[in-house]
């Protein structure tokens, strides 16, 4: 065995060199290494904690009492989002919302068609399980969205698979969109469309690496953050439906 | 136990009971200051990391996974927020040791504290070269450092906190033990 560099030494130190057990024969064995070990042992050794200033008891109580009154109730907090996002663009997400829920609608209808023995349910039962379609997918499209973010290394043959399945309904969505006149939520779906197809189409072996590429190159953080507000208001129509907020609506139908 | 218990009170934030995420304040600031601190080398800065970190876990609340600990996910919001603290003050640091610093300029640049006994002289002495040896290296090099050697992280832990690949963590680790080592070579000669 060669000398140890002075990387394998550190490595061995904090206990990471996969050859631990040869490098300590090899410890054993050459006084030059042995030598170089102990400089850095004790180097590293002698590198003490940074001390940090001691905190109160009631620390962490402070941090709360001047964070509190900076942070929403959770609900309030999805409505400033949405009130903020109207502000920055007010128009082209006033239409998306109307759009959405055409979009809801025209997809219920659609997925009732292929079900003969729904069309029996009252009109104020459909929203819920259009909003409730609607809303899975647009919930599976952000869980995708942030493993691609957050890619671990792993394989990538769960993202490609996902996104394959997504991709057909995703479709249906967006001509669905496009077919009534609703281009903001049409636009926001054929990104989302476009994401879908590069990482279908990727290659099975695709490196990890790769995903990121492309999760720079689409921009998918935009995206992720589109299909939150777009998901949360979907959620918040289902919420009203539980709450029989919106027979209304089931009139109009 | 305590992770489960966090989940929980997660859950109930995300329900619309603000008032409980001040338990999850309580529970994890000490923690979050301490590495704040660690990495930023201020106080008033880590405080600051502290209570920005709190307020983002906040927002982000909603992205928080169960199947994750919630303190290892306010725990690498507060490394990042740190971290950046860190990289937009680096210019403001007054002092630098160069490439080539000696031995001398160290002996010239520590406090006159000749009043004091020999031997809280030179414990001061390790503490300010140690100081500016840390001052010395670059945010991601003493952030990694600072997981490695004082928070026992893993190089696995450091490369998931930092979203750098394990092998540019382990890089970062060795690149900050190499420059300490050289800069706090003269306080063996001097010691």
């Amino acid at each position: 065995m060669n000398h140890l560099t002075e990387e394998q030494l550190i490595e061995h130190y904090y206990g990471e060199s996969p050859q631990s057990a040869r490098i300590d024969h090899h410890l054993r064995e050459c006084i030059a290494c042995s030598e170089a070990y102990a400089a850095v042992r004790g180097d590293l050794a002698a590198f003490e904690p940074i001390t940090v200033p001691a905190r109160g008891a009631l620390y962490g109580e402070q941090v709360w009492q001047s964070i509190r009154n900076l942070v929403p109730v959770y609900e309030r907090k999805q409505q400033g989002l949405r009130h903020r996002f109207n502000n920055s663009k007010s128009l082209g997400f006033a239409t998306a919302w109307v759009a959405l829920i055409a979009v809801a609608i025209f997809a219920g209808r659609q997925w009732e068609n292929h079900r003969g023995q729904l069309q029996v349910q009252t009109a104020a039962t459909r929203p819920p399980t259009m909003l409730a379609v609607l809303g899975d997918h647009l919930g599976r499209s952000e869980r995708l969205l942030v493993a691609l973010k957050h890619d671990s290394g792993d394989s990538t043959a769960p993202v490609k698979a996902e996104a394959q399945n997504l991709l057909a309904d995703n479709r249906l969505y967006r001509e669905s969109a496009t077919n009534s006149g609703n281009p903001a939520f049409a636009a926001a779906l054929e990104q989302l469309e476009r994401v879908l197809v590069e990482i279908a189409n990727e290659p099975d072996d695709a490196s990890p690496a790769r995903l990121a590429e492309l999760q720079k190159e689409l921009n998918t953080d935009g995206l992720l953050f589109e299909v939150r507000v777009l998901r949360s208001r979907v959620r918040d129509d289902q919420e009203e439906e539980q709450t029989g907020a919106i027979r209304t609506k089931g009139a109009l139908i | 136990m305590e992770e489960n218990n966090d989940q929980s009170i997660v859950r109930a934030v995300l329900s619309g009971d603000k008032e409980a995420y001040g338990v999850l304040v309580v529970r994890h600031s000490f923690a979050i200051f301490r590495v704040a601190f660690r990495i930023t080398g201020h106080k008033a800065d880590a405080e600051d990391v502290v209570q920005e970190t709190f307020i983002r876990g906040y927002q982000k609340l909603e992205s928080f996974e169960s199947r994750s600990k919630f303190s290892t996910w306010i725990y690498r919001i507060a490394v990042n927020y740190a971290l950046n603290l860190r990289n937009k003050r680096k210019p403001e640091v007054a002092y630098q040791i160069g490439e080539d610093a000696d031995a001398t300029q160290h002996q010239v640049q520590i406090a006159d504290t000749a009043a004091n006994p020999e031997r809280l002289l030179l414990s001061q002495e390790i503490d300010v070269l140690q100081a500016r040896a840390m001052e010395n290296l670059t945010a991601t090099e003493r952030t990694a450092f600072v997981l490695r050697h004082m928070e026992a992280c893993t190089t696995e832990e450091i490369a998931a906190t930092l979203h750098i690949a394990p092998n540019a963590a382990k890089q970062a680790v060795f690149r900050a033990v190499q420059k300490l080592r050289r800069d706090l070579a003269p306080l063996k000669v001097n010691a």
